[in-house]
């Protein structure tokens, strides 16, 4: 049978078919279309304006709140595998809250630590621990005005790169210079405390960088030396010092 | 059409679709097998040609544009609505033969009865070929399918029907 045969047979019934219910269709309004395409596309047209606008005065608003708020004393940004070679985002954004998770504290224990090596019992980093994260949050310590200076968010293969920098490193780094101290100048001006997520949550490295006491990375069980390899991976936009009495005797970092 | 190629400057989307409007039914009518439907799909294609009507309106053939509209139109339907739908396992005919000898009148609608049961694309298959005298390839492109998948659509309900119609005309017999 040839495959074109039902084709051949029931396509003339089939148009016959159609055409006939197509010419004795009853009920079919075909008055007012036009005018009720342009009132639809009018009506779409006003829709997509006014969404528009709105989305025009939601960011204007956005910004002028930003504007007039409060201006904020923590610096805070964001920063990811390109902040590792020290291309930070930088700029001064509100304040993150600090109670959400992962947010530098306002109020932190290296403040009341006065800078010393005093990382609180259970909160250190044992360097063996995997780390998903990384908020590196940098502290001004001078008495009576001390405050958070800045923070940055650095994603897990920084976090991991910082560790493995910092583990691999002696106790004391014999490069760096010995100062005697009083107790007034031993005090570091500021510090930087490096939160790491970990699956049993937040742990710390105490970074000293500055004062005449001690400088290094503190986990609270260990002390590793000032080198400038782990401190290039975080030093960037809002937590990179201007300099200290460590740092500058550092190169690279 | 005639209109249409004899313009020489843009055409009037008013006019075009006062001396359109009839067709695009009739079109859509057979295409849906329901007025409601039929109105609601022209009206959403002559929505959507009115907002770009400069374009619509320099095409070669403005209504078959339209009509590719109303097919779309459907189509969406389909995807919006009619999939929770159970589809018909095989046609069924739905029209009781013709008691008064009018065979061919009768015939045509057992014919329509049946289409409407086919599944949708085949119905639309079905529609572009019978009733607009598409070629396969102009069907798959209409319904974004292959020509080779037009024609199986086509053949397919053309099959059900014919396996139906004998076994009613063995049964009326």
């Amino acid at each position: 049978m040839p495959e074109h045969e039902p084709e051949q047979e029931l396509g003339p019934k089939i148009a016959d078919a159609f055409q006939h219910h197509a010419d004795t269709a009853t009920g079919l309004q075909a008055r007012g279309m036009a005018a009720e395409a342009r009132r639809r596309v009018r009506k779409r047209r006003q829709a997509l304006t006014i969404a528009a606008a709105a989305a025009v005065v939601a960011v204007a608003i956005g910004g002028v709140w930003n504007a007039v708020g409060e201006p904020s004393q923590v610096a805070s940004s964001s920063g990811d595998s390109k902040a590792a070679s020290g291309a930070g985002s930088g700029g001064f954004k509100a304040e993150e809250p600090t109670t959400a998770e992962g947010a530098c504290p306002a109020d932190h224990p290296i403040l009341k630590a006065g800078g010393h090596v005093a990382v609180p019992a259970g909160t250190g980093l044992d360097l063996q621990t995997p780390v998903s994260g990384l908020r590196a949050c940098r502290y001004r310590l001078t008495p009576g005005a001390t405050m958070l200076l800045g923070q940055e968010r650095f994603n897990a293969d920084v976090a991991q790169q910082v560790v493995d920098a910092i583990k691999v490193l002696p106790q004391r780094n014999p490069d760096l210079p010995v100062f005697r101290c009083t107790p007034k100048t031993a005090q570091p001006s500021e510090a930087i405390v490096l939160r790491f997520d970990t699956a049993a949550g937040v742990r710390e490295i105490w970074v000293e960088y500055d004062g005449c006491d001690s400088a290094g990375f503190f986990t609270g069980t260990h002390t590793y030396g000032l080198y400038a390899a782990p401190l290039k991976f975080f030093m960037t936009g809002t937590v990179r010092p201007t300099g200290g009495t460590y740092l500058d005797a550092l190169q690279g970092w | 059409m005639a209109a249409a190629e004899a313009r020489t400057g843009p055409i009037d989307f008013e006019l075009w679709v006062t001396e359109k409007a009839d067709a695009l039914l009739r079109f859509a009518y057979v295409l849906t097998g329901d007025s409601a439907l039929a109105e609601d799909a022209v009206q959403d294609a002559l929505t959507t040609a009115c907002a770009r009507w400069s374009r619509v309106s320099s095409a070669d053939d403005p209504e078959a544009y339209v009509k590719r509209m109303v097919v779309n139109a459907h189509i969406s339907w389909w995807r919006r609505f009619r999939r929770r739908e159970a589809p018909a396992a095989d046609p069924v005919r739905t029209a009781p033969p013709a008691p008064d000898g009018t065979a061919a009148r009768a015939e045509a609608d057992a014919v329509w009865a049946l289409c409407a049961t086919l599944p949708d694309k085949q119905r639309a298959a079905v529609v572009l070929r019978f009733y607009e005298e598409l070629s396969y390839a102009e069907i798959g492109a209409l319904l974004h399918c292959a020509e080779a998948t037009a024609r199986s659509h086509v053949h397919r309900a053309l099959a059900a029907l014919k396996t139906t119609l004998s076994k009613e005309g063995a049964e009326d017999a």
